[in-house]
């Protein structure tokens, strides 16, 4: 059997989710204080005080596709990156980190978070392998939950951020959807 | 004793050895599950393998597949090691094969809790 | 930064005298992180102000809140596990023989913490009979109130269910909610948890057929020890079971208890006639 999903049923009476009715700012900085507990270091807090980023940044982020489809994205100076980075690999970083090591560490911190914000919005859902440089854009500004906080003194955010734009204004013709 | 670790994560693979070669292991590593069945095809024959789902090439799951259906690599010890954490993704593991599943983020304790549970904890580091 | 040195001084003299642990110099990040959610609960705005209310205006409630957060470890599920291997292994079974099948078997988890003894204890009695809910009664104390509901709630953090809890047990005992993972209403109902100060008078409970009073003695003088098991003991079937941690014993401390050797792990038993 098959049907074909207009999406006008979904709309109407059951809208897409944006990601502050799923998440909040205290659940992510619990779910980014564990995972720098563990692969940063068990003394390596987060705190929760807004600061200002510098002009060069690095973003890492890994996309969330299901129910609720988007971006959670760390953000933070190039520097800071590089820092963070060294701390995630001990002894064993090299001296100098090229852009690779950077890409992959940050990265895996994008994923780590990411897997732990993926479980605690509503599934199935897919992960995908972690990215690093410019941020996504934000499509919908009244679907991001964004965290500030500080690291060994240096600002960082993470947003947990929708990927579509908003949703139109419902409307009884058909004329003025979009393809989801 | 031996183990395999595979990761898509420079990083994340540098973690995971460090906490096995303080224990003792003797370590190789893999950036996906292709890989991994390279050095297993090799004839090296680890005790334990911790496994990232989520690579390129061959992920996770499928190299735990392709162990299972190999008897001659029954007696590997597989632990998925990824930060896919829903409950019906570690059931799925588990029904694929693997033993034991840890999920990300982890600490070094939390990871010598699950050897200690497939009993790959070295004696003399057993407290 | 809203902690001063001296308020940091206080912080770190404080964890050391109650706890022993000594914070570095250094650390100052640490205790602004994990105090900020206590000052914020009692409506302070920041950890500097937390500090000066509780040195001005000391409570013993404060104090343990403070202290208890800044040395919280997870506790392991199986980590130790050969105490829960006896459990099943040996235990269970002369139990089983000895007592009536509508006898309850009564099982007391004296420092449950934040609950992961109690439930291993569920989840393994719950694998190895079939009415276990029904059959057998799990009574978990701890002295703090925080860690009572937290046992009650049954809830556990990512971080709390990668210490040692098998993947298998996991899956089948615990379900997701939100960050956390929730173990099952079945086995919530088989637990009982209570708040109860082993230094002092102990309530009417039991009589219990095995006792869990893991790592607690180490923490008290030879007396106190001695009064704990006392109590403990009367408590207690005569054929009952008590299970210490590994670096603990009755041996030097009192008399009249039985050790029992049971694979790798030891039990004691009340010594008839004494």
């Amino acid at each position: 059997m098959s049907t074909i999903d207009t999406g006008a049923r979904r709309r109407t009476t059951d809208p897409r989710p944006v990601i502050t009715d799923l998440i909040d700012g205290d659940t992510i900085l619990s779910i980014a204080g564990d995972a720098w507990i563990s692969l940063v270091g068990e003394d390596e807090v987060l705190v929760p005080l807004p600061g200002p980023l510098p002009g060069d940044i690095l973003s890492s982020w890994v996309d969330v596709v299901g129910p609720w489809t988007g971006s959670v994205v760390l953000t933070t100076a190039r520097a800071t990156a590089e820092e963070l980075s060294r701390a995630l690999l001990r002894e064993s970083a090299p001296e100098v980190l090229d852009d690779e090591d950077v890409a992959d560490a940050f990265g895996e911190i994008a994923n780590v978070v990411g897997g732990s914000v993926k479980a605690a919005l509503p599934g199935p859902s897919a992960l995908s392998l972690p990215q690093v440089g410019n941020a996504p854009l934000v499509r919908n500004p009244g679907d991001v939950c964004r965290v500030d906080v500080v690291w060994r003194g240096e600002p960082l955010t993470i947003s947990v951020q929708g990927a579509l734009p908003p949703l139109p204004v419902p409307s009884p013709t058909r004329e003025n959807e979009v393809s989801l | 004793m031996r183990a395999l670790v595979i990761d898509d994560s420079r990083a994340m693979r540098r973690i995971v050895t460090g906490i096995l070669t303080d224990l003792g292991y003797e370590v190789r590593d893999a950036g996906h599950g292709g890989e991994g069945l390279e050095v297993l095809n090799e004839g090296w024959a680890p005790d334990l393998a911790t496994i990232d789902w989520n690579m390129p090439v061959m992920d996770g799951l499928q190299f735990v597949s392709a162990v299972r259906s190999n008897p001659a690599w029954r007696r590997m010890t597989m632990m998925m090691v990824t930060s896919e954490s829903e409950h019906t993704q570690i059931v799925r593991a588990l029904a694929a094969g693997a033993h034991e599943y840890m999920i990300k983020p982890f600490t070094a304790d939390a990871f010598r809790d699950k050897l200690a549970l497939l009993g790959l904890l070295p004696q003399e580091v057993a407290l | 930064m809203s902690l001063t040195a001296t308020s940091f001084d206080w912080v770190r003299e404080l964890v050391r005298k109650e706890s022993a642990i000594v914070l570095q110099p250094g650390k100052e990040y640490l205790v602004e992180a994990r105090l900020l959610p206590i000052a914020r609960q009692m409506g302070l705005p920041d950890v500097g102000k937390l500090v000066d209310t509780v040195r001005t205006r000391p409570s013993a409630d404060d104090t343990r809140k403070i202290v208890e957060a800044l040395t919280t470890n997870e506790t392991s599920w199986f980590r130790d596990g050969d105490p829960f291997t006896a459990l099943t292994s040996t235990v269970l079974p002369a139990l089983l023989s000895a007592r009536g099948a509508n006898e309850r078997l009564q099982i007391w988890s004296a420092a449950c913490s934040s609950g992961q003894e109690p439930y291993t204890i569920a989840m393994l009695l719950d694998d190895a009979l079939p009415n276990a809910a029904s059959r057998v009664s799990i009574t978990a104390t701890d002295l703090s109130r925080e860690m009572v509901q937290r046992t009650r709630a049954g809830r556990f953090s990512q971080l709390e269910v990668n210490r040692g809890l098998p993947a298998p047990m996991l899956v089948r005992h615990f379900t997701r909610a939100g960050t956390e993972w929730e173990v099952s209403a079945n086995l919530r109902r088989m637990v009982n948890a209570t708040e109860c100060n082993l230094a002092a008078p102990l309530p009417r409970m039991g009589p219990f057929d095995v006792v869990y009073l893991r790592n607690v003695l180490i923490y008290f003088d030879l007396p106190t020890k001695q009064s704990i098991l006392r109590r403990v003991r009367d408590l207690m079937r005569p054929d009952g079971w008590l299970f210490l941690g590994a670096a603990e014993t009755t041996l030097g401390v009192d008399d009249s208890w039985e050790r029992v050797v049971i694979g790798r792990s030891s039990a004691y038993r009340p010594l008839k006639g004494k």
